[in-house]
């Protein structure tokens, strides 16, 4: 029971850390970004090249997958994702999938297609109520929970923040004070692309690091999108926990069911609540 | 009087359906007849597709879904029930048209981004019930191998029959969707692609076509599965393969969207590219990524969308 709760917990945070870059760029650039998911399958991968070079310092790993994937982003932004604006939102659908095709290959081309297991960081547990849990996944619930006080700060606190915000709101009225709206919005979709880098190195011990490791996340991601809510921030927070939360209790009776669970949650919600965009 | 039997002959489809035809023949003669039947069928396949995508606009990421719950139909049907081919493609067809129909509330509410990602969404649901699911039933990963048996004056295990057949079946889409698209539904199709508020402002009940018309696509994506299911003999998961999906996206985009011959035109080239370029191409997904980006940035109109502006301008500076 205990060990589900915290599965859940873990799988929600990093659900989180992803999906709210997805939701950041939907709600800014109207863009549904398939690239988000070549990003985190490139921070994971990043990792294990890296962890070698630096004697398998986990964390220092996270930092230099963080840091190798800020160009990669900033190039996708300015060559990609940029020329799409105001365009037709099914071109940025097929623009940004071929950028996660073309990632995937180069993935495959490089590390070869082979799963690759990465062992737990910490290796310690604790025993709570005669239940051993391991640390690294109390530190991945940390993690998110920071973060996402941390972006709370960022959008309420900062003078960044809340352009980006007004921004999500009524891009024009923002553009009207001088503001240019757009360059806010890259540097949002950088940071959402290192939170996406983020999750997919806090995420590589618990899964195997395969090429189309993205592809699967990120359809959850956008499940969890959805479901909160296209754009609202607070909505991609609740349900990302919400989701992960269904992901482990299905995991828990039938391991294999638990993604489709989380689909089916989600046309259980558009009946309810239809989308009308 | 000659002048406006020919050009009515043309409206209704028929120079169409007999270009069509031809180029079919010659092509299979002139490469394999077992692959050209694939070519014919994967065409209509993207003219199922185009016809949400490119006359409704309506992107769809998880048309796969469709052509497997055809396939699968099909399939389960002759290995369980009947080993008849032609109620194989009639099981087929309905079991795509159910799936469409019980789907359709939820996701044609739904417009551009989440219309896509809605029904990839449904793809990947699909594809674990097939693949883990009914595993019993479908075979899981191996999927079922089929044999089928003899309808009069319809041989399938004789290539020639099928491949005429599968052709006979193309153009009947065709003429179908043709007659579909130049009627008043077709243009309601094409104003709600332009400005669906303002179809609604009109005092049409949108929301009824887009049902109808998903339906449609899926029936005829659904048609296609289970035509592939015959050609090959068995049915797999990858015939339901979300990861697939962007293949008919591709052949409707480099064909040209909204178009039937740019359709047609698509799902030839695509299977071209991939049959006969693919030898050598090492990397073929990253070739199908820049591909794609090259279509979206500066292809945009497609390979009968080009067409069409070149003669265009032909005729302009002629007269």
């Amino acid at each position: 029971m205990i060990s589900t709760l915290i599965y859940g917990l873990t799988i929600g945070g990093i659900l989180y850390i992803i999906s709210i870059g997805l939701s950041l760029t939907f709600g800014s650039m109207r863009i549904v970004n398939f690239a988000h998911g070549m990003i985190y399958t490139t921070g994971a991968y990043i990792l294990i090249a890296a962890l070698p070079l630096i004697r398998s310092n986990f964390f220092a790993g996270i930092l230099i997958a963080i840091l190798v994937v800020i160009p990669i982003s900033f190039i996708i932004e300015k060559f990609i994702i940029r020329r799409l604006y105001g365009e037709s939102i099914d071109y940025a659908i097929i623009a940004t999938y071929a950028v996660l095709l073309i990632g995937v290959d180069l993935v495959k081309w490089i590390w070869g297609t082979s799963p690759i297991p990465l062992s737990d960081p910490v290796g310690k547990s604790v025993t709570f109520l005669t239940i051993e849990v391991p640390v690294y996944r109390l530190i991945i619930i940390l993690v998110s929970l920071t973060i996402c006080v941390g972006l709370w700060l960022f959008f309420k606190k900062t003078i960044v923040g809340k352009i980006v915000i007004a921004g999500l709101q009524d891009r024009e009225a923002v553009r009207s004070l001088g503001i240019s709206v757009d360059r806010y919005f890259s540097i949002v979709f950088v940071l959402g692309s290192c939170l996406a880098a983020l999750g997919g190195v806090l995420y590589a011990p618990i899964t195997t690091v395969h090429p189309y490791m993205g592809f699967h996340i990120l359809l959850i991601s956008f499940a969890v999108v959805i479901v909160g809510g296209l754009g609202s921030l607070k909505g991609t927070t609740i349900s990302a926990f919400a989701l992960g939360m269904v992901m482990a209790i299905t995991g828990r009776f039938w391991g294999p069911a638990a993604e489709a669970m989380v689909f089916a949650v989600m046309a259980v919600v558009l009946i309810i609540k239809p989308i009308e965009v | 009087m000659g002048r406006d039997v020919k050009a009515r002959f043309r409206d209704s489809g028929g120079l169409g359906v007999i270009l069509i035809a031809l180029g079919f023949i010659l092509f299979g003669s002139a490469t394999s007849i077992h692959r050209t039947t694939d070519f014919i069928i994967f065409c209509i396949f993207v003219l199922g597709f185009d016809l949400l995508y490119g006359h409704m606009g309506r992107l769809s990421f998880g048309h796969m879904l469709f052509f497997g719950s055809g396939a699968y139909a099909a399939g389960l049907l002759v290995r369980y029930v009947t080993p008849n081919p032609l109620l194989a493609i009639l099981v087929g067809i309905c079991g795509g048209a159910l799936v469409g129909a019980i789907l359709g509330p939820v996701v044609v509410r739904a417009t551009g981004a989440c219309f896509a990602l809605i029904n990839l969404a449904f793809d990947q649901v699909g594809y674990f019930l097939a693949l883990v699911a009914f595993a019993k039933f479908t075979g899981g990963e191996d999927g079922l191998s089929l044999t089928f048996s003899k309808v009069p004056f319809l041989n399938i295990a004789n290539p020639k029959v099928f491949f005429g057949f599968a052709l006979f079946c193309l153009c009947l889409t065709y003429y179908f969707l043709k007659r579909l698209t130049s009627s008043p539904y077709g243009v309601l199709l094409r104003t709600i692609k332009e400005n669906e508020t303002r179809a609604q402002f009109i005092g049409y009940n949108t929301y009824r076509y887009k049902w109808v018309t998903f339906v449609v696509s899926s029936s005829i994506s659904a048609f296609a599965g289970a035509l592939a299911t015959i050609n090959y003999g068995y049915v797999n998961p990858s015939f339901i393969d979300p990861t697939r999906n962007v293949e008919v996206i591709f052949a409707a985009l480099i064909g040209g969207a909204g178009n039937l011959y740019g359709a047609i035109l698509g799902g030839v080239s695509y299977m071209v590219i991939s049959n006969y370029l693919a030898r050598y191409i090492p990397r073929w997904e990253m070739f199908l990524g820049i591909a794609l980006l090259v279509l979206v940035f500066k292809f945009r109109e497609g390979i009968w969308g080009n067409i069409l502006s070149v003669w265009k301008s032909r005729t302009q500076t002629g007269g």
